[in-house]
């Protein structure tokens, strides 16, 4: 709009518009500043804190500041036009290790925990789990999924690489990285939800790189699962410029799941039920990641519908948690097989128990948006899928896509009658022999 | 002795751990404290930024009309409320409208309300979102 324009903003935001600002090329943008949150609050006490109030960063008041910012005129600066050209800053770094880890940890480019120093011969190793050129722009991400409010950040294979190196990863974990790097879901979300992301694994990856889908599976106790899991984090840090406190991250309460994620190999042979892949359209045996979004996941013991007795309904607590859950991501369900096969007991199919629990109407905005839409048989998917998307799914019909909200993931281990659950919600699917 | 022994093993063990932390070999790269190496930044690359002008601002408030937009966050209309009560008592001979964006969610757009603003309104104040 071509005229004058305030945008009323809390002064906890402070940082992360004045970066907004410069992205956008209007640097000098004038921001009121208010003491917020302002939302719960009487309209006396808008009036007191707001109005009658002063802006917490000039200490000047609000009223004032708005009717100056109308009528004060502009700079030289302020109606300034033209390019800033920007880049990733010199291509390499030449000092001791020890200064080096230093930068890294000053620059932000760690997760606060020691890397492993991503030197040419560490990344050419790396290099070697891929014949993609390493060269090759695969992907742009940005601290929100919408992509809408945070400009994108554009990464090659290389790129994805050196994460990976820090990370600790294998080589043979990089089609499974670059896979994930290709949708651009950031594993970190600036939503001040403290969102966390989570990767399914399907397939004969699985084994091939060693992901634990027995005891333990969900959690660090396997190499594969933990360095791939902090490598989607450092991805999302450098490549997506996201998980910067103060401006590309504002999660109220934080989120311990960001540093390594929730990553779900399926426990294949040991469920009652065809893999989640499967039920997503593609063969069994492809290698498949599942991206997710959401509030993380907890033990079911966390709900008060599962209550402990000798005999458990174990798909009745699953329906009360449903119920409990909001619609925004819906309820995600992780069971051991021994549940899963309590369930699979009383409903033969996913299809069944999903019409058994009856859940909320998925959410139909930001990351349901990326999720491709369903193809009719034979059909190629829609011409407004995600490229990724349209480059990898398979043709045929796309069972779970866009009609459930309450995807059912079976791991672990058989030791104990333990499950999780929470709200989750499924994106792209991607297959990983693509990125080999 | 049982204890020295289960000890050692656990030193053993955590050593062994430790050495197999990193996925791409290190032993290349033990570099002495001061010898230099050299490393690859690790970010992705950002896009070029184009500077937009303000758009000039007005002599007086006096006649303008002002409009308050409510970006749909909880609240909003109540902090926006209480500017045009205080716009009214302030600066009577100002027009302060309100107004709720439409277009679903407090991120969209409403093309519609912005095309009306730009021709109808002197300036707008939007907010809140939170």
């Amino acid at each position: 709009m071509r005229i004058p324009s305030i945008a009323l903003v809390l002064s906890e935001f402070y940082e992360q518009e004045k970066e907004k600002a410069y992205n956008e090329g209007m640097p000098n943008v004038r921001t009121q500043w208010v003491l917020g949150p302002t939302w719960a609050k009487t309209r006396e006490q808008i009036r007191k804190d707001v109005i009658n109030g002063v802006n917490p960063i000039s200490g000047r008041p609000v009223m004032q500041e708005i009717v100056e910012k109308l009528t004060m005129p502009l700079s030289e600066e302020d109606a300034k036009t033209g390019e800033i050209k920007r880049t990733k800053g010199p291509l390499t770094f030449t000092d001791t290790e020890e200064n080096l880890r230093q930068m890294f940890l000053e620059k932000r480019y760690t997760d606060f925990l020691p890397i492993v120093l991503p030197t040419e011969e560490r990344v050419a190793e790396m290099l070697k789990g891929t014949s993609r050129d390493s060269d090759e722009v695969i992907g742009k991400m940005s601290p929100t999924n919408t992509g809408g409010y945070f400009d994108y950040w554009t990464f090659t294979v290389k790129d994805v690489a050196v994460n990976a190196v820090m990370a600790g990863c294998k080589p043979e974990y990089l089609p499974l990285l670059l896979a994930v790097a290709s949708t651009g879901k950031e594993a970190i979300s600036v939503s001040d939800n403290g969102f966390v992301g989570a990767l399914v694994i399907n397939g004969e990856i699985r084994d091939e790189i060693g992901l634990n889908y027995d005891v333990a599976a969900v959690g660090p106790y396997a190499h594969a699962n933990t360095t791939i899991g902090r490598a989607w984090s450092l991805i999302a840090i450098n490549l997506g410029n996201c998980g910067k406190v103060g401006t590309t991250y504002m999660g109220t309460i934080g989120n311990p799941m960001n540093l390594i994620n929730i990553i779900i190999a399926e426990n294949e042979e040991k469920s009652p039920y065809p893999p989640f892949s499967v039920r997503r359209g593609f063969q069994k045996g492809e290698s498949v990641v599942t991206l997710f979004e959401g509030w993380g996941i907890l033990s079911a013991a966390n709900w008060g519908a599962n209550r402990w007795g000798a005999e458990m309904d174990y798909p009745q607590i699953m329906k009360d948690i449903t119920a409990q859950q909001g619609s925004l991501f819906g309820t995600c369900f992780v069971l051991s097989p021994p549940i899963a096969n309590f369930v699979k007991q009383r409903f033969n199919t996913i299809e069944e128990l999903e019409a058994f629990l009856a859940p909320a109407p998925a959410f139909g905005g930001g990351f349901a948006k990326m999720k491709p839409k369903p193809a009719a048989e034979g059909e190629e998917p829609a011409a407004d899928a995600p490229p990724a998307a349209k480059k990898t799914m398979p043709k045929g019909k796309m069972p779970g896509f866009g009609g459930s909200s309450i995807p059912i993931i079976v791991t672990g281990g058989s030791n104990n009658n333990y499950w999780s659950a929470g709200g989750m919600r499924p994106g792209q699917s991607v297959l990983i022999d693509e990125w080999r | 002795m049982k204890w020295y022994m289960s000890a050692g093993l656990i030193t053993v063990l955590c050593l062994g751990l430790m050495c197999s932390l990193s996925g791409v070999s290190s032993r290349a790269q033990a570099a002495p404290a001061e010898e230099k190496i050299t490393v690859l930044n690790p970010l992705g690359t950002p896009p070029p930024i184009t500077l937009k002008p303000m758009a000039p601002r007005l002599d007086t408030l006096e006649g303008k009309t002002i409009y308050f937009v409510n970006d749909g966050y909880i609240g909003s209309d109540n902090v926006l409320y209480e500017m045009i009560d205080w716009f009214k008592a302030n600066y009577p001979n100002t027009n302060a409208l309100y107004k709720r964006k439409g277009g679903g969610g407090f991120e969209s757009e409403d093309p519609e309300l912005w095309a009306e603003i730009e021709k109808e309104g002197d300036a707008v104040i939007i907010g809140m979102g939170h």
